[in-house]
């Protein structure tokens, strides 16, 4: 055999193994989407989103409440979480830059970023659960944004570090002050990425079951008081499919699609920014 | 002792024992250079990498500013006072002395907003204000013809030659008193080249420029004055015709006949 011979034959052996490995991850992938789009499909129909939740053995429930809830959870860590995120991104890149408080604040923030998000829900369990003493839709929502806040800020700072400086130095020397050129022309530039990471924080937030089982808790009906437990979808799914009750088990599977259609479109969405961008 | 030649007319700046050392660094990029700057001309500044050209450029308007640490000393004069005294107000400073770019820096926005921006800064919101201002810089950049029918359009869809002329007909609109190009065509093709030195040209009418080339036919073909730096100091600064004919200086000659660079 010659020597390109071998070498023609050792690139296809890598690629075949290489095709393989692919082929196994993306087939469990569409497993689990073809599995839940089957069940998940099989239990939807109007009740779930008009009606609330109701003891097993009822012929009519929904889900409701707990659509209605994880709104409110994710909505409200997104209020808070995003301005917080966007400021403290923009911090770090415009001006703390390479300074030793930037770069501490970065890796701690990365660091927050792969906690476990468990972890955080315990934390929040302490210093606003006990205190108060009961579950409450805040304790769900700071829990939440917590988990969101490192994810918006990294995002941020990535993005408006792609910005050419030279861009930043042409408005300066228009004799533009500071904060009109972060706000006029680099947020202009880094829009889509911003964007992009905003999208991708509420995704992965939106998909947290732990950190709300002792935080928000449950209700089993429409609670929109966020001083009290509230439903949201992924507690809901966790009780409904660990149930023995079969109608029950079916609106685990209607939540469990709702919430990936929510999960897999945002992210969708997201690429979609990011790829626009890129394509300029 | 560098040869500097007479500048008999007005000057725009005058340059007097500065210094310039990068954040971090131990020796200055620019040991006590002197220099006048005429008014109403063309000023280029040539050397080899690494002389201080672009650092000297980027003094005029102080954008070294904007990373902490780099320090001045010395003296640059500008219509009687010492803008690197630190009470200046670089706001203000870089309305009077603008600055182009080696590359295009159009901002993500339309073309007329970013003509506008400048001008908005100073608080002119007047819309027809507005309107024949940004009319009459896109004219004097020689740009005018080629957007006028697409001004609300995204100035990133322009070439490099047009977004390098949106760039300076941005920087005139606000009616500085110098213009600071720093490489302005080395992003450019021959012909784009070709029409930003004639802008350079016609612009000296109503401004002082001064220019940092690597490129000396470049050099020549614009300017009235050349200084040729070589390792943080000013070698020689003379008439650009009797520079590059008749170099006082055996360094600059060495330099001028690509002996070295």
């Amino acid at each position: 055999m010659t020597h390109t011979q071998k070498r023609i034959l050792m690139s296809r052996v890598a690629m075949t193994f290489s095709t393989i490995s692919a082929v196994i991850g993306i087939g469990f992938l569409l497993w689990i989407l073809g599995v839940l789009v089957s069940n998940g499909i099989d239990a939807l129909n109007t009740d779930i989103f008009t009606l609330e939740g109701t003891p097993p053995g009822y012929e009519k429930g929904g889900l409701k409440h707990a659509l209605i809830g994880q709104l409110y959870l994710v909505g409200i860590a997104a209020l808070i979480g995003v301005p917080l995120g966007i400021l403290a991104g923009t911090f770090l890149s415009e001006y703390g830059q390479r300074s030793k408080l930037a770069e501490i604040i970065r890796d701690i923030s990365d660091i927050m970023m792969s906690a476990p998000s468990i972890v955080i829900g315990a934390f929040v369990y302490a210093i606003v659960v006990a205190p108060m003493g009961h579950f409450s839709g805040w304790a769900g929502s700071i829990a939440l944004t917590i988990i969101m806040l490192p994810i918006i800020l990294r995002t941020t700072d990535d993005m408006l570090s792609l910005v050419p400086s030279t861009l930043r130095e042409a408005a300066f020397a228009l004799g533009a002050p500071k904060y009109k050129v972060i706000l006029q022309v680099v947020y202009r530039g880094a829009k889509a990425g911003i964007l992009t990471g905003i999208l991708l924080g509420i995704a992965r937030v939106a998909g947290e079951t732990a950190p709300l089982l002792f935080t928000s808790f449950n209700d089993n009906f429409l609670n929109t008081d966020m001083m009290e437990p509230m439903a949201s979808l992924t507690v809901t799914m966790y009780n409904y499919a660990t149930s023995p009750y079969e109608d029950w088990q079916k609106l685990g599977w209607a939540a469990a699609f709702i919430l990936s259609m929510f999960i897999l479109s945002l992210n969708i969405i997201g690429k979609l920014f990011l790829m626009k961008k890129k394509g300029r | 002792m560098a040869t500097i030649v007479n500048v008999t007319q007005e000057k725009a700046l005058e340059v007097k024992e500065f210094e310039f050392t990068y954040a971090g660094a131990d020796a200055p990029s620019i040991k006590k250079l002197s220099m006048p700057i005429a008014k109403n001309s063309v000023t280029a500044l040539i050397g080899p990498s690494g002389c201080g050209k672009t650092t000297l450029l980027r003094s005029f308007n102080r954008i070294h500013d904007l990373y902490p640490g780099n320090k001045y000393k010395g003296e640059i004069i500008f219509e009687n006072r010492n803008i690197l005294d630190h009470k200046e107000d670089l706001i203000h400073l870089r309305t009077q002395i603008g600055m182009i770019f080696q590359k295009p820096t159009a901002f993500p926005m339309s073309i007329f907003d970013n003509v506008a921006y400048g001008l908005r800064l100073q608080g002119i919101k007047n819309k027809t204000e507005l309107q024949d201002r940004i009319q009459k810089a896109l004219q004097d950049a020689a740009i005018w013809n080629e957007v006028k029918d697409r001004l609300k359009h995204d100035a990133n869809g322009l070439s490099g030659g047009q977004q390098q002329r949106l760039c300076i007909a941005r920087a005139i609109a606000v009616e500085p008193e110098v213009l600071l190009f720093d490489e302005p065509t080395s992003a450019l093709d021959p012909i784009s080249t070709a029409g930003i030195e004639e802008l350079v040209v016609a612009l000296r009418e109503r401004v002082s420029i001064i220019i940092v080339t690597h490129n000396m036919q470049q050099a020549a073909r614009v300017s009235d004055y050349t200084g040729f730096m070589y390792l943080g100091e000013l070698v020689e600064l003379g008439r650009t015709e009797e520079l590059f004919v008749t170099p006082k200086e055996k360094l600059t000659e060495e330099y001028i006949t690509g002996k070295f660079g």
